[in-house]
């Protein structure tokens, strides 16, 4: 084992945190008894930090990632984002593990409805949104359908519509979860690459404890319910990664420190 | 989205939507209509043949050379015309007004739990009552004219529209709503970009058998009691035993429900041209 770490979840108060969460918890109200999903989570995110929430089934990850977008509001404590309270704006941008593609529109009018439901009119958009296209891999598929595509190439489209807006945050909830491992991988290290290129703060979601070792500067480790974090690995190396790093001792060494969190012998 | 069960195909009992686009090979495509057409040709031919021998008796059953020749009288006589408009209009004007009013209040139920919960008695209600007993009501309301048969085709037709048209509108994943609220959409963008398009298959669905319906509705109107129109002309030719004509006049009412219901179904596949492509991508 390596020696202990400091806890690095809650950073000295420099005010330099893009996203700011203290004794967060999320209590849902349900039928039967009260569902407690999250118990006192406070995190501090850095811009341009990559990090993962990772943590078994059900442990309130998606939850969290839902009140940092601001669809909804914690039962107790604070949270901002860029010093605010959370809401939907363009700043941050939410992806599923679905590519929830809507079968009316062709790829293009897929990505272009960000801007279509702001309005926004101050820009070339249909340019801008080409240009996306192109970027994840799908040029000359704009004015197909999503039947046409792979679930790999529509997982590309709703990258494409989440980075419209060109948002300093991205969540990402197990984007590419449903995909096949080799896909999952290509589609990984992309998108590390444009989010680190533009310098942008991404919370990647996700149980795959090598794609957040992969991917990823911190990771924060859950326990299930009510959702707490139990530790925070941090992985020194600079982004963008390539896959040679996971052949890496310093990789195997954090995956096992992750383990360890999540099995529960953890060395606090 | 595969829940379109209103309107199935007797035949392979998939929803009638993707007849075209279920690609099994020509050889089965062509096998269809050629076997339907033969059948048709067999079935025909053993009735004339029965009838001739007097195995079964033309009052009851009218030989089909009869019944063409009663249904090129009946296209020849000028006065038929008249009562084909009667009933067109009776249909049309109910099937249109039926599915606007259906598609309305649908879309309140769907969109307000509160008028779900305040009205779901009466929709329970209303989905029990066999709708034809109404026919005397209206025709003591409206009278004898086209007014009664018009609204009886409305208040038959408007019901599977306005359950298909909540179901949709209430029917729509949770996740893309959260992805057009993470989007800042207001309430009336989430509507018109998102629920009203995800419920369009099954608003059809619901369309396709409301209008099935305002024809039934119309027809049985007339029965009730009328001064013109198919269903009175049916009626009367029974009662004079003009076995053939009411046969011939039969088979035009067929022929109008086909007509209607084919066009409907284009109009269908133009607008939700994206169901039969999702169920062929997905090999439904
Ligand atoms: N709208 C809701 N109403 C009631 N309970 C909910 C709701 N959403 C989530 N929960 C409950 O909160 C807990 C956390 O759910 P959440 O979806 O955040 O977990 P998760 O970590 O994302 O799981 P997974 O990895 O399976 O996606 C679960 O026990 C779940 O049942
Ligand atoms: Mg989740």
């Amino acid at each position: 084992m390596t020696e202990p770490r400091p806890r690095t979840d809650v950073l000295p108060a420099t005010g330099a945190s893009i996203i700011e969460t203290r004794g967060l918890s999320k209590v849902y109200q349900s039928a039967s008894a009260p569902i407690e999903a999250l118990a006192d989570i406070s995190i501090d995110v850095r811009p341009g930090e990559i990090v993962a929430f990772l943590g078994p089934s059900g442990c309130g990850k998606s939850t969290l990632l839902e009140i940092l977008a601001g669809l909804i509001s914690p039962t107790s404590g604070e949270v901002t984002i860029d010093g605010q309270p959370p809401r939907p704006r363009a700043e941050v941008g939410l992806m599923f593990q679905q590519a929830l593609l809507f079968p009316w529109r062709t790829v293009l009018a897929n990505v272009l409805l960000p801007a279509e439901l702001r309005e926004k009119t101050d820009r070339d958009w249909k340019a801008r949104a080409h240009e996306l296209i192109a970027m994840v891999g799908l040029e000359g598929w704009a004015e197909k359908y999503h039947w046409e595509l792979s679930g790999g190439m529509q997982q590309r489209v709703a990258l494409a519509r989440v980075l419209l807006l060109d948002p300093e945050i991205l969540l990402l909830d197990e984007p590419f979860g449903a995909l096949d491992e080799m896909t999952r991988e290509t589609l990984d290290l992309e998108m590390m690459r444009i989010a680190s290129d533009a310098g942008k703060t991404v919370v990647l979601v996700t149980h795959n404890v090598y794609e957040a070792a992969l991917m990823c500067d911190r990771i924060f480790v859950f326990t299930p319910r009510p959702g707490r974090i139990v530790g925070v690995v941090e992985i020194d190396e600079p982004q963008p990664r390539g896959l040679a790093f996971s052949t890496t001792t310093e990789f195997g060494e954090r995956v096992a420190q992750v383990r360890g969190l999540l099995s529960g012998d953890s060395d606090e | 989205m595969s829940e379109r069960t209103a309107t199935k195909d007797p035949v392979t009992d998939k929803p009638v939507v993707q007849a075209g686009g279920l690609d099994s090979g020509w050889k089965e495509r062509s096998i269809g209509p050629i076997g339907a057409i033969i059948l048709a040709v067999i079935f025909v031919v053993t009735v004339e043949l029965l009838v001739l021998n007097e195995i079964l008796n033309d009052i009851i059953v009218p030989r089909p050379t009869d019944v063409f020749s009663a249904l090129i009288t009946t296209l020849s006589e000028g006065f038929f015309y008249r009562h084909l408009w009667v009933t067109t209009l009776e249909v049309l004007i109910g099937f249109v007004v039926g599915t606007a009013l259906g598609f309305a209040l649908g879309a309140l139920l769907g969109i307000s739990r509160r008028a779900r919960a305040i009205s779901y008695p009466y929709v329970v209600a209303f989905q029990g009552l066999p709708k034809v007993v109404l026919a005397p009501v209206f025709i003591t309301i409206f009278g004898f004219g086209i007014e009664s048969k018009i609204v009886m085709a409305i208040a038959i037709s408007f019901f599977p529209v306005l359950i298909n048209t909540m179901a949709g509108l209430t029917g729509v994943d949770p996740q893309a709503r959260r992805l057009m609220r993470s989007l800042n959409a207001s309430e009336w963008h989430i509507f018109t970009k998102l629920s009203l398009p995800s419920s369009l298959p099954l608003i059809f669905a619901g369309i396709k058998t409301g209008l099935t319906l305002a024809l039934v509705g119309a027809i049985v109107g007339e029965f009730v009691g009328a001064e013109s129109g198919l269903g009175y002309l049916l009626d009367v030719y029974s009662y004079q035993l003009e076995i053939p004509r009411v046969w011939a006049i039969t088979t035009i009412l067929a022929a109008m429900g086909v007509i209607l219901f084919l066009f409907i179904e284009w109009v269908d596949r133009k607008v939700v041209f994206w169901q039969s492509r999702r169920e062929l991508s997905t090999g439904m």
